[in-house]
């Protein structure tokens, strides 16, 4: 359903309006019907009390001048307003339309006519009264003691339930008011999920991040402090992991010294130099596992590095280290490219691409640009590229291609992880596919 | 080695202070620093260290940050100070790989290079070289601690965490030896280099022929302080075999 809006403090609101229409409908007929049977209360006594007023005026007036002080009272037009009409007649009236009144609306009438003292000789013979609400007017005969009949027409209007004014405009205020208030109390109750849904997308990005405030309504204060706990256990993990790899590389490194030093004693240079190498390889899988063990963001500030030239540092590394690649080593892109990043992690992200792409396609072609606040970096080269099954396994952690596992190429299956990791602490990602035209791709993107 | 040999014939070998808490390295590193004519005293903590320097007439101290006791860190610190009575003394520090802020205290604090555990022995020996051909240097300012930063010409050199940032302040990434060229090149400014000076500056950093390495990694520097090749106005080519920095250093 398109129409059910998405937001909770929107449903909330949504839900409580929709409650409280519904309450203010009811109360409101149930007002109504009150106003109905105070209506037809007013309506019977006013019907009774003017028709008893005009009949006194009539029949205490002298038979011969009945008819002018009925003219007169019609000429003064006080009755006229809603169309009561009244005559003298010899017969009692007869309408066919009109049915016996009720008795629950005659007496009332009757009762009321009784409020208008009348002196005991003038009082009427007879009543007559015809006609009920369903038809919206009365036909009333009384006969006047040895005269005519007085026969009143007399308007009943229906009660208008809907028709007071200021019933529409309390409707108008309660509601304006009641939707104010309902949408500051959702927008205050729901307030503490946007937050806790803030604080874990901040806990994502950060380990780091400071802890809820655990306040509030109590399950707030509770789910915040659940949450703190939560994030307190992965810190603990996240730092635990990083310990025990520090401890590792810290407890290598010592013995690897060792050995480095002992290689100065051995007369064999051919044996020296293998032995250093084999060293060399050892220690640069003590630092890569720590570089992936550790949080990149806690190691180095931020500052504003020339990208450009940090790529080109790291081609121009890439080539001092493999001289027989050096032609097949290539930049395209801008001299110059600010951004704000950790230029010490940035280069060994960069560099472990660009020695990817010698160790397995032979070359590297960077490409650099920058379009809509976004850099791109491509590391191509023409190898044979990445097995289709390949693609996605290869950023996880001590993977390996497996035609790869073999001294020249094999490093420790960390490369990939921890410029992965680099790139999105910068707010980045990094992809790799297979170009149409034969090698693989790497696709760095930066926000710049 | 040709420079150690007629190093040692001209003057006596210079004395170096070894301090480390690791029996075995320490040794090794004994063996080996003297097999390369220069002698050594090598001990366990900060506190056999303060009781031998006054008595070595010592040019250098090779210092683990790591030790039992007052720390490394601590020492260098004492060491620097005045009350040492070596505050110009050659102070290469050793420490855990890559831990960055061990790194820039350390040179905060005055020590003339940093060497990461595990090190190459002859790339050690060649930074060692390195800072005792600077801590001999007689332009060497008297207080011998490296200044906090170096400008020139508009760019700042900042020897603490080894970068080079350009006038607008945005750091212009640099390789090691690159870094090791420039900060040669800035702290004798206006005096030529030869050559053998820059090549000893590279030895045991780069592979490959060190004669095409110094023009490469000139010529990086020079794409990197955008100083044209041909008309270059801040690392300028001598006739004969050199490079001079023609700039102005202001030392801060």
């Amino acid at each position: 359903m398109t129409i059910w809006p998405r937001s909770l403090g929107t449903r909330t609101a949504a839900v409580m309006m929709l409650m409280l229409a519904t309450v203010q409908i009811v109360g409101l007929t149930i007002h109504a019907l009150d106003r109905v049977e105070l209506q037809r209360l007013a309506q019977t006594r006013d019907v009774g009390v003017r028709v008893m007023s005009l009949y006194r005026s009539v029949a205490l007036a002298a038979p011969d001048q009945r008819e002018d002080v009925l003219q007169e009272l019609e000429r003064r037009g006080t009755d006229q307003r809603d169309g009561m009409t009244a005559e003298l007649l010899p017969h009692p009236p007869a309408d066919e339309e009109l049915p016996q009144t009720p008795i629950g609306l005659r007496r009332p009438i009757v009762v009321s006519m009784g409020l208008v003292p009348v002196p005991g000789p003038a009082r009427a013979r007879d009543i007559v009264m015809l006609g009920n609400s369903d038809q919206e007017r009365l036909l009333i005969g009384m006969h006047v003691p040895d005269g005519p009949w007085l026969v009143i027409h007399m308007p009943l209007p229906p009660p208008r339930i809907w028709h007071s004014r200021s019933f529409l405009v309390a409707f108008v205020l309660m509601t304006a008011a009641a939707a104010l208030i309902t949408w500051w109390a959702t927008s205050r109750l729901t307030a503490p999920v946007r937050m806790l849904a803030n604080a874990a997308e901040a806990l994502g990005r950060d380990v780091r991040a400071p802890p809820l405030p655990e306040d509030g309504p109590s399950e707030i204060a509770l789910a915040a402090s659940a949450f703190n706990t939560m994030a307190m256990r992965i810190r603990r993990f996240v730092q635990d992991r990083t310990f025990m790899l520090t401890a590792i590389g810290h407890d290598l490194r010592t013995p690897i010294t060792r050995l480095k030093l002992r290689t100065e004693f051995i007369d064999d240079e051919d044996m020296r130099r293998k032995m250093l190498a084999d060293l060399d390889e050892l220690e640069s899988m003590v630092s890569a596992t720590l570089a992936f063990g550790r949080d990149v963001t806690i190691d180095e500030p931020v500052s504003t590095v020339d990208l450009a030239e940090l790529v080109r540092t790291v081609l121009d590394e890439a080539g001092d280290g493999r001289p027989d690649l050096a032609d097949q080593i290539g930049y395209a892109g801008p001299h110059h490219l600010p951004f704000r990043g950790r230029p010490v992690a940035l280069k060994r992200a960069l560099s472990n691409l660009v020695q990817n792409a010698l160790a397995y396609g032979g070359s590297a072609q960077a490409t650099l640009s920058c379009a809509d606040g976004m850099a791109q970096l491509l590391v191509e080269d023409s190898g044979p590229g990445i097995p289709l099954a390949e693609l996605d396994r290869v950023f996880q952690p001590f993977h390996r291609v497996e035609a790869s596992r073999n001294k020249e190429t094999g490093g420790m299956g960390l490369g990939l992880p921890i410029t992965r990791n680099i790139i999105r602490a910068h707010g980045g990602d990094v992809v790799l596919d297979n170009r149409p035209t034969g090698g693989a791709r790497a696709t760095v993107t930066l926000p710049v | 080695m040709e420079t150690a040999a007629s190093q040692a014939a001209n003057a006596p070998p210079p004395h170096i202070l070894v301090v480390d808490d690791d029996r075995e390295i320490r040794d090794l590193l004994a063996r080996f620093l003297e097999r390369h004519g220069l002698r050594v005293t090598a001990v366990r903590d900060a506190r056999e260290a303060r009781r031998a320097l006054p008595h070595g007439h010592f040019q250098m101290v090779v210092l683990d940050l790591m030790l039992p006791g007052e720390t490394g860190m601590d020492f260098a610190r004492w060491l620097r100070s005045p009350a040492s009575g070596h505050a110009s003394i050659g102070l290469v520090m050793l420490t855990a790989m890559g831990e960055e802020t061990d790194r820039i205290i350390g040179l905060e604090l005055g020590a003339d290079d940093y060497v990461p555990k595990p090190f190459n022995p002859r790339e050690l020996l060649a930074r060692m070289r390195a800072v005792l051909r600077r801590t001999s240097d007689t332009a060497r300012p008297a207080d011998a601690t490296q200044p906090r930063l170096m400008r020139f010409g508009g760019w700042t050199l900042d020897p603490a965490r080894r970068r080079l940032l350009n006038p607008d302040q945005v750091e212009v990434p640099v390789t090691g030896g690159e870094y090791d060229l420039l900060l040669a090149l800035v702290e004798r400014a206006n005096r030529v280099l030869t050559r053998d000076m820059l090549l000893d500056l590279l030895r045991g950093r780069q592979a490959g022929p060190f004669d095409r390495a110094i023009d490469v990694a000139i010529s990086r520097l020079r794409r990197k302080l955008e100083d044209n090749g041909r008309h270059a106005q801040i690392i300028k080519t001598v006739r004969g075999g050199g490079y001079v920095l023609a700039a102005e250093v202001e030392r801060l």
